[in-house]
């Protein structure tokens, strides 16, 4: 279970502080796929910074007794003089997996792009990053998977697969999935949080949030 | 995934940062990693030979290469490169932040083992080129010029830790650091022995620290010199509090720093 006890955050600005989220009290269940709906500038990427522990809360306390991943979103996390073996190396390291070899060797075949791998993720068009984000998230065993609008980037097939992919974990992991595209929303989510007027409310039905969304 | 230990967690993260650093800080140039060890190898060549061609026993009482060895080794690795890398510890470390694992002070910490690290390399080479070219550079108590380099690295090391976390809130700190590098070499008996130096002036140059750092390296690392002026205490005090000011300035406000 994660909960988000009285959470407040707001970036000084020049006018003053901005909230971004203002005392949030929320409790997301450990059987639930969450959708994370909001227009822009709503919060949503603040909320998965959040959750994912490189960003704190300015008062409040987010509590949580899982292994959280990441924010995986398009470019984050990489260094781009690296390889992409390089990366995913490091990336073991910091967890702690002993076992980078598999770890590499399935990235590499996920993200299928053969021998790029072996290059520096500069060299990458956004759509080999993408797949190699999304491929490097998937190598590892979190409780919770934090993706930012990755699947709508990438060619179809690729997606499928992401989708297929994500299916499979969900056996025993769920996901918090911040997304503009609804129809990925409906088919992955079975819960969704909507952050509007500086409130966050939680929807049982993610079917009942888009319309409460698309009607704000 | 499995749960680790606080101590456990930094210690990957430490030694990942370290490989990283490592890997990327030359990736581009056409000799890679042999720079980590050429650069600073030329730059002390270069300063041998200069300052050491004038000739030598310059100052009586060592040979003019091992002196400026034993000075520039010390003042420009150590002090210089390790201020300098953790000062500058936010360039190019986005990336890692995004990992709730990793936090600045581990980057602050990877830099210094890297720094003291390369010192050492990097000493024992150009020590056995002098050995090579029939000179004696090795220090006559080895085991407290360490001792001191120790406290210089830590000084070093909070010092410019201190100047990253001020640096993020205004940055003119960093043209401030930057513009005192080159001073502070002068003033910091870098070159000279202060035996050299009119005793009327002893008590206004003895307000650095790091003189007396450069001073009781030098009297530890030659027998034949006794420094008029070194002060073991004021050092250790300087540094003593300049690391509680850099470890609390850390603690007190990285999350604010993380969102610059």
């Amino acid at each position: 279970m994660i909960r988000f006890d009285n959470v407040s955050k707001y970036y000084p600005t020049r006018y003053g502080p901005k909230y971004v989220l203002r005392d949030l009290n929320i409790e997301i269940p450990d059987d639930r796929d969450i959708a994370i709906l909001g227009a822009n500038g709503a919060g949503k990427s603040t909320m998965l910074r959040l959750l994912g522990g490189i960003d704190f809360p300015t008062s409040g306390k987010i509590k949580s007794d899982r292994f959280i991943s990441w924010p995986l979103a398009l470019a984050s996390g990489m260094q781009g003089k690296l390889t992409g073996r390089e990366n995913v190396r490091f990336i073991c390291r910091i967890h702690g997996v002993n076992a980078n070899k598999e770890t590499e060797e399935f990235v590499k075949d996920f993200s299928e792009l053969g021998d790029s791998f072996e290059l520096p993720l500069n060299s990458y068009s956004s759509g080999m990053r993408s797949k190699y984000s999304f491929a490097v998230s998937m190598g590892f065993d979190f409780d919770t998977y934090l993706i930012d609008e990755i699947l709508s980037v990438g060619d179809a097939g690729f997606r499928r697969k992401c989708e297929a992919a994500i299916t499979n974990k969900r056996a025993n992991a769920n996901i918090i999935l911040v997304s503009h595209n609804m129809d990925v929303l409906k088919r992955q989510c079975n819960a969704a949080i909507l952050l509007a007027y500086g409130r966050a409310d939680f929807y049982e039905s993610v079917d009942q949030a888009i319309f409460r969304y698309q009607n704000l | 995934m499995k749960a680790r230990s606080a101590f456990s967690i930094q210690k990957d993260v430490i030694f990942a940062i370290f490989i990283r650093e490592m890997v990327t800080r030359f990736s581009s140039y056409t000799f890679g990693n042999i720079w980590l060890v050429l650069e600073p190898l030329l730059m002390m060549i270069l300063f041998m030979v200069i300052f050491g061609a004038r000739g030598r026993g310059a100052y009586g009482f060592v040979e003019a290469p091992v002196f400026i060895f034993s000075a520039f080794l010390t003042f420009r690795l150590l002090w210089n490169y390790t201020m300098k890398q953790n000062f500058s510890a936010r360039n190019g470390t986005q990336g890692l932040l995004e990992y709730r694992q990793v936090r600045l002070f581990d980057v602050f910490l990877a830099r210094s083992i890297i720094e003291g690290a390369l010192f050492i390399v990097v000493g024992l080479i150009i020590a056995m080129g002098l050995v090579w070219l029939g000179y004696d550079p090795w220090p006559s108590d080895l085991l407290l010029v360490l001792a001191y380099c120790l406290v210089l690295w830590l000084f070093a090391a909070s010092f410019g830790m201190l100047g990253c976390m001020l640096g993020s809130f205004a940055r003119e700190i960093e043209k401030f650091i930057s513009l005192m590098t080159m001073p502070l070499m002068f003033l910091s008996a870098v070159f000279f022995p202060m035996s050299i130096i009119p005793p009327q002036y002893w008590k206004y140059l003895t307000w650095n620290p790091l003189l007396h750092a450069m001073e009781l390296i030098r009297e530890a690392w030659f027998s034949t010199y006794t420094s008029p002026v070194a002060d073991l205490q004021y050092l250790l005090a300087f540094t003593l509090i300049f690391m509680a000011l850099a470890m609390s300035t850390y603690r007190l406000s990285w999350r604010r720093v993380l969102a610059r």
